[in-house]
């Protein structure tokens, strides 16, 4: 019987043992395997940082390199038939971007993006009020520079520079 | 734990959360960086990813004072 005794305990030993083994193959337990020390964290934090700088002049370049393409020159109206506080639409530079030409009291011709700068509803030219109007949520806009000055809009609508040959317009750029 | 390395304990917890502002810094140039662009506003981007990259050097030389610490301590 302590025969027998003492060889179960050779087998335990045997066993763990192999245990050991088995442990110095795989050293790290799942606690020692999720554990992050600081080093490690600076380490991350360093690069993460390295990694945003990058992005941001990525994000910078992208307009350096991708120059727009040149824009269109569109014959949109007739001069002579918009009159003094009148206004017209029209489509520039293809026909999903909708855009108003204004006459404005001097007599100057001037054209902005239809589309508003807060949510993107049309604005109308009010002819009493001298302005232009988002009726979607009270946006008005000055015809003159097209300058946001009531309303949630924050942003100048985007202005269509405009070229005049004798009686005809041309739309020939966006200014943004 | 000696003084010196309580010190240098310190000193790397204060780092890291130097870093870390830095980084949230970044994140925000980041942001307002993606918004100028979308907005076709070039300049604003430009300053963002020079003030970006201001914020990964200074990052980048605490890193350098903090693990240049940590060897002195460690030659101790």
């Amino acid at each position: 019987m302590p025969d027998e005794k003492k060889d179960e305990c050779l087998e335990c030993k045997k066993k763990r043992k192999e245990d050991a083994r088995w442990r110095q193959d795989f050293p790290v337990t799942w606690e020692g395997d999720n554990y992050v020390t600081r080093r490690e964290m600076v380490k991350y934090l360093a690069l993460g940082s390295l990694t945003i700088a990058g992005a941001n002049f990525v994000v910078a370049a992208i307009p350096q390199v991708i120059k727009a393409a040149p824009m269109p020159r569109l014959r949109i109206a007739l001069a002579s038939s918009i009159p003094i506080g009148g206004s017209k639409l029209f489509s520039y530079p293809t026909e999903e971007d909708p855009c108003i030409m204004v006459r404005r009291s001097n007599g100057d011709l001037v054209a902005y993006s239809q589309v508003c700068t807060h949510l993107s509803c049309a604005v109308i030219h009010k002819e009493q009020e001298n302005t232009l109007f988002c009726p979607c949520h009270q946006g008005y806009f000055t015809v003159e520079e097209g300058r946001p000055y009531a309303g949630p809009p924050t942003r100048p609508l985007p202005r269509i520079k405009l070229e005049q040959q004798g009686n005809e317009v041309f739309a020939v750029g966006v200014e943004v | 734990m000696s003084t010196r390395q309580a010190q240098g304990t310190t000193l790397f917890t204060a780092l890291l959360a130097l870093i870390g502002i830095g980084v949230v810094v970044q994140l925000w140039l980041l942001a307002a960086s993606v918004d100028a662009f979308l907005r076709h506003e070039n300049r604003t981007s430009v300053h963002a990813a020079i003030g970006s990259a201001i914020v990964f050097l200074i990052n980048g030389l605490l890193v350098l004072y903090v693990f240049n610490f940590d060897r002195k301590i460690k030659a101790h």
